[in-house]
């Protein structure tokens, strides 16, 4: 069936099998890989996107269904050229170790933070708990939206100490 | 290898620098494995057995062949060659016998997947269903029937290993050190108790996957998620019978390794279907649901811990016998039991020890490296049992532990002598049990109790590795001079996650003098261009590939200050260097840049001198030894980090639910080479621990069928599951062959976090936990003396479960050879 | 996924009717894909045709009035519900359920009455809605029906409804406006998981309910108490309305004991 997507802004007009999932549309398709097949189940959200304005697990939605929609994915997070303030506080943060989770992360911090620009940690770790990272323990996922919303002090930062 | 030849403060160790291969990660550019396409490719999809225990029957692959766009169907008696790293008993695809739920029978490689999984479907595999062995306590007896009768065949390395054919023993290992009778006449309580854990799965977020090119001529290009490119290779040309330059193995991104990637996995199979469907690449990623069964897990362990000590508190003799549980291969289990024999003790003096560790099969998911290798499941056993003793005695266990720590002039359990350099434990423990005011509660934590009704306890627990890797581990480093002076690093050290790239890129600026902006360390691992490496895995990266970097500098600088020399017409030795050139000591006008030097030198007039300037360096682990087969006395460490951790949890005492309150986690590290890298080592770590002591752990039923094998019921941590208060602290005390004085940290986050949690649960309430995972329902049960439940082996069908498994198993007699009687068994605490 | 079915979104009412009516038993209606999705991965539905029901008009209101109720229609997310200002003033139960679904981006697409259709003996939605005396109003070609949620589930992921009928509306009364509610879940982990025990209670001027699920092989109702009456009458009544097995997630015995703990809770809570 023919679908009309728009995908980080750009119009992408394709015929895709009913049962392709929008995640597998979009890596397969539309050739952006940088959202990621973690369990195929929801559980995990490696594959993360915005759909129509909400984040979803884009493997448990068909492709069909974003026909006529808009999807936005983490390739479109950076801007002509620069990186994301989400993605600036990633860095700075040490908030990205193998990578795999960090696409949905960042777009899971950027859905926060629309809806609420100074969350505090309970809501920081509501926003990302369907975002499972095995490598960061999240602690430093959690500094980096603290950071990306201006609330990182060196009270809440995290330090190595030495002893 | 250690501070800078003029003792000048340092500008890029110590820094926490961001990651150097951040960039891509961030904006989703990153390729990993899965996210490749080759042209041709074509897609892999396996056929899995249901059963845990079956003779194949027959295999009836003609409709699949059949179906249009399929264009290579394998099954097992195809591929006459033979895997395994130490004990070479594994088959690519299941021939005659099928070992364990979930093992590949046969395989398929189609244009779609969709195809490919339509032909999976259509191929008709019968099974003569048998009667799976799932208990290594019932596998290890004589009478058990054999899971690898042809054992006594199967070659291995003989220098490390000794599988005991006719039985289900892949390996036994033993250490034998002074006089283990003596040791327990003169102790005035002996204490011996059983602790256990189930297999656990790495669940790394990017599940495996490879692709494979089998081209004319046997050439072969492996492109995989993978920890050990060399060790893909080579195992694979090992199996395949082929000169190593015939093979190449490429490793992009990896999404998360935790030891699940560190050996050879998915690359054979993916190759043999290139080379059936007549070299067209193709690329196999396994579900989650695969990755739990299909990929290996973490070997599940039975410890048992004897020991002797004084009234006073000093540990006179320890007994202990390790039980793994590796499943169907033995992988990398044999050597996690021959590395966690000499280490079994914890970081403790025992003077007198005697240690029987066994690798036994059965018909399981099989257990291959996992973080921590081997440590994660026996310190759960070692500090749950030095709390115990530490009670038995009527003594803190703080006070305990500290009178039996290692210490300068102690010998571990190989024989291998401390010093004050090998570490501090002490300060480790010390460190931990401050951060979380160990010996009382706070005026807050007082409140907390009275106004939640919970009940608040703390637990501490200690820790330590060596690398488990050859005496002869050996890497190299090749750092390339750009025309721009900036330089770049070949290492094969996998980057997945750790941050060894950055590590390794501070490293090489500090030692070049060189902003860290100038080190590019490349992120591809290709066995065409990277100079070997041995395995990412072992923590030994840092101090291996740190020292050869640091020799590869040395050699640039050594070659570009010859050229510079002839360019100035002065001694080396009277030349010195900053970021951009290097200039006469003496008249610091006089100098060359790398830049004019970097391909090669012209003079005004044309002539050239030099060449593109390439350091070299390569290091070996230095005076290391095998293992006595005997006694087990050696010198296998090439470094030990300590730590410690100190926990408050609370506990609902009505219900069994327990909350982590806090954790402080200390780490001799040597030297901080990047603080925020080595504190998301420990937060990483110390999560992943949680995740093991709360809720991870495999499921089967009584037919040996993995009864969760995804997300819905192997839960990992979420960000909701993370302490509110986390510390970690480094102590440094300078490994003096480390670079900068460094060693590794990557395991050992995550090693005693359990036990540390199970102290702290039993202060708070006194319930006795003795296997892991301590689910909610597990606390409340022995906070009631209820019948603990096995939730790892089920006694019922699919669906439900119920055992009445006792927590302490009556001690079973081994019928396998020893070198002495063993000594008197009593149950619990004699005195 | 491989199974071929066509995709059909139809936009009006009676076109989905008809559509689920031609095609009977082989059709399956799509709502947040939560649960239809992993059921078609995993090959327990083969559809041959997958019925989106989200852009029907009307299908996401959510709408309130004093004579008629809540009503929540088909497409309505749990994450609507969570945000929904006149649910959260006046059926803050369903709120505090909502809250304990699995995770954001599921909330995003998870519909209520997905939830409930799914039927699952540990779901989110349904202790809640029972305790409200909710009722489920089944719409098919041939007409429409009434059915109070307590007769609604008859099974493990069963129910009363049929071939080509659908939940069209959740009907929460208004008589249990403002009533007071609560909920607690027993999970293995802080993070997103489902139900080992979840139980929820209203006390409505004193008339107490209680929602148990993961207790049996349906959501269970126990009515007929007082808030009055001392908790160990609730706690004796859920006691014997409960059938809890044993399964790798908990023993019948702890999910027993954390019926009766979370009872004490929730009645203490809203007494």
């Amino acid at each position: 069936m023919k679908i009309e997507v728009t995908v980080n802004g750009h119009v992408y007009e394709r015929d895709i099998a009913e049962h392709w999932t929008l995640l597998r549309f979009l890596r397969e398709s539309v050739g952006l890989t940088g959202t990621k097949e973690g369990c195929a189940a929801g559980e995990c959200g490696a594959c993360t996107v915005f759909l129509n304005g909400k984040t979803v697990n884009s493997c448990l939605v068909l492709a069909a269904e974003a026909d006529l929609g808009s999807v936005d994915t983490i390739e479109g997070e950076a801007k002509g050229g620069e990186l994301s303030t989400i993605q600036a506080a990633f860095s700075r943060n040490h908030a990205v170790q193998c990578g795999f989770c960090t696409g949905g992360m960042i777009l899971s911090a950027r859905d926060l933070l629309s809806r609420a620009p100074k969350p505090s940690v309970a809501e920081i770790k509501v926003a990302i708990e369907g975002n499972l990272c095995r490598c960061t323990g999240y602690q430093q996922i959690i500094e980096a939206v603290l950071d990306a919303s201006g609330q990182l002090t060196t009270a809440n930062k995290g330090e190595l100490k030495y002893v | 290898m250690s501070e800078q030849p003029n003792g000048a403060p340092m500008k890029s160790v110590g820094v926490s620098h961001p990651r150097v291969e951040v960039m891509g990660k961030l904006t989703g550019d990153a390729l990993y494995t899965g996210d490749l396409t080759m042209p041709g490719m074509l897609y892999a999809k396996v056929k899995s057995s249901p059963h845990a225990r079956a003779n194949i029957l027959s295999i009836d692959t003609s409709k699949a062949e059949g179906l249009p766009g399929v264009h290579a169907v394998l099954t097992g008696h195809e591929l006459d060659y033979r895997l395994g790293l130490y004990v070479v008993d594994k088959d690519i695809l299941a021939k005659d016998v099928v070992r364990h739920f979930g093992e590949a029978v046969a395989a398929v490689a189609a244009e779609t997947l969709e195809i490919a999984i339509r032909a999976v479907e259509l191929i008709a595999v019968e099974y003569e269903v048998l009667p799976p062995i799932l208990d290594p306590m019932e596998a290890i007896k004589p009478e058990a029937p054999l899971i690898h009768p042809d054992l006594g065949s199967y070659s291995y390395v003989e220098a490390a290993f000794s599988p005991q054919p006719g039985t289900n023993i892949a390996n036994i290992t033993r250490i034998r050190k002074g006089d283990i009778e003596q040791g327990f006449a003169e102790a005035e309580w002996i204490i011996e108790r059983e602790y256990t854990n189930p297999s656990v799965q790495h669940v790394p977020l990017e599940t495996h996957v490879a692709i494979a090119q089998w081209k004319m001529g046997d050439e072969v290009t492996i492109w995989t998620s993978a920890q050990s490119p060399f060790t893909v290779r080579n195992l694979f040309c090992t199996a395949m019978r082929l000169p190593l330059n015939q093979v190449r193995v490429i490793v992009p991104h990896v999404g998360g390794g935790f030891g699940g990637k560190a050996g050879i996995h998915l690359e054979p199979l993916v190759a043999c279907l290139s080379r059936k469907a007549g070299g067209r690449p193709v690329r196999l990623q396994a579900t989650r649901e695969e990755e739990f069964s299909l990929l290996p897990c973490r070997s599940a362990l039975t410890y048992r811990i004897r020991t002797g000590v004084h009234s006073n508190g000093t540990i006179t003799a320890q007994q202990m016998s390790m039980y793994w549980d590796a499943g169907a291969y033995a992988d990398y289990a044999v050597n996690v039991t021959r590395a966690s024999s000499y280490s079994a003790a914890g970081p403790y003096e025992i003077p007198n020890a005697w240690l029987d560790a066994y690798t036994i099969y059965t018909n399981k998911p099989y257990g291959t490296a996992y973080r921590g290798f081997g440590h994660v499941e026996f310190f759960w056993g070692l500090e749950r049992h030095m709390e115990l003793v530490a009670q038995a005695i009527g003594m803190d266990p703080l006070e305990f532990r500290k009178m039996n720590l290692l210490k300068p002039g102690s010998t571990t359990l190989s024989g291998e002598k401390i010093t004050e350099h090998t570490g501090n434990p002490l300060k480790c423990l010390e460190e931990a049990a401050k951060a979380i005011d160990y010996s009382r509660l706070t005026p807050e934590e007082e409140e907390h109790e009275a106004r939640t009704g919970r009940r608040i306890g703390k637990g501490l627990a200690t820790l330590h590795k060596a690398p488990a890797m050859p005496s002869f581990t050996a890497t190299a480093s090749v750092v390339k001079m750009n025309s721009d002076g900036s330089v770049v690093v070949n290492i094969a050290l996998t980057e997945i996650g750790q941050g060894c790239n950055t590590a390794i890129a501070q490293i090489a600026a500090e030692r070049l003098r060189f902003p860290i902006d100038k080190v590019k360390v490349a992120v591809e691992k290709d066995t065409d261009k990277e100079p070997y490496d041995w395995q990412t895995v072992a923590s030994k990266g840092l101090i291996l590939s740190g020292n050869a970097t640091i020799l590869a500098c040395d050699d640039l600088l050594q070659q570009a200050y010859g050229d510079a020399g002839q360019v100035l017409h002065a001694a080396p030795a009277d030349l010195d260097h900053d970021a951009e050139k290097i200039f006469v000591k003496h008249r610091p006008d006089e100098s060359v840049t790398f830049a004019a030097l970097s391909i090669g030198y012209a003079y005004p007039n044309g002539n050239g001198i030099g060449g593109p300037l390439i350091g070299v360096g390569r290091y070996v682990a230095q005076g290391l030894s095998n293992l006595d087969k005997e006694t087990g006395q050696g010198l296998p460490a090439l470094d030990w980090t300590y730590g410690a951790h100190g926990v408050v949890v609370d506990v609902d005492p009505e219900t069994g639910e327990f909350d982590v309150l806090a954790i402080a986690s200390v780490f001799d590290v040597g030297r901080v080479v990047n603080p925020a890298i080595v504190r998301g080592q420990c937060v990483g770590g110390m999560v992943q621990g949680l995740g093991t002591a709360l809720c991870e752990g495999y499921i089967y039923d009584q037919q040996g069928r993995l009864l969760n094998p995804s997300f819905t019921d192997n839960k990992i941590p979420t960000a909701k599951d993370i302490p509110d208060r986390i510390e970690c602290m480094a102590v440094e005390t300078a490994q003096l062959d480390g670079p900068f004085g460094a060693r590794g940290v990557g395991e050992h986050p995550m090693i005693s976090v359990a036990p540390a949690i199970g102290n702290a649960i039993q202060a708070a309430t006194g319930a006795e936990l003795m296997h892991m995972p301590m689910r909610f329902e597990d606390v409340w049960r022995a906070m009631r003396d209820h019948k603990p439940i096995d939730n790892w082996i089920t006694d019922s069908p699919v669906g439900s479960c119920r055992s009445d498994l006792t927590s302490s198993r009556p001690w079973l007699e081994v019928a396998v050879p020893s070198q002495s009687e063993p000594v008197e068994e009593e149950e619990g605490v004699t005195r | 996924m491989t199974a071929g079915f066509s995709y059909r979104s139809p936009v009006l009412r009676e076109e989905l009717l008809d559509l689920l009516a031609e095609h009977g038993a082989s059709a399956r209606v799509l709502a947040g894909g939560t649960d239809v999705m992993i059921d078609m991965r995993a090959g327990f539905a083969h559809p041959k045709v997958v019925v989106d029901l989200k852009k029907v008009e009307g299908f996401s209101r959510i709408s309130w009035s004093p004579s008629d109720g809540l009503i929540i229609r088909p497409a309505v997310t749990i994450n609507d519900v969570i945000s929904n200002a006149k649910i959260r003033q006046s059926y803050p139960l369903l709120v505090e359920c909502a809250r304990d679904l699995a995770s954001h981006q599921i909330r995003n697409r998870a519909t209520v009455i997905g939830n409930v259709v799914n039927a699952s003996p540990c779901a989110d939605m349904s202790p809640a809605l029972l305790c409200l005396g909710a009722s489920a109003v089944l719409s098919s070609k041939e007409g429409q029906r009434v059915v109070p949620f307590r007769e609604f589930f008859t099974g493990v992921k069963r129910t009363v409804l049929g071939v080509g009928e659908i939940l069209e509306e959740i009907v929460v009364p208004p008589e249990s406006a403002d009533a007071r509610g609560a909920y607690r879940k027993l999970k293995r982990i802080k993070g997103h998981d489902l139900g080992i025990v979840g139980v929820a209670a209203m006390n409505n001027d004193g008339v107490l309910s209680l929602g148990i699920s993961s207790c049996g092989p349906t959501p269970l109702l126990v009515d007929g108490l007082s808030a009055r009456d001392p908790v160990d009458v609730a706690v004796a009544a859920a006691r014997d309305a409960i059938h809890p097995i044993d399964d790798l997630r908990c023993s019948r015995e702890y999910r027993a004991h954390m019926v009766e703990v979370f009872v004490r809770r929730v009645f203490q809570e809203v007494a």
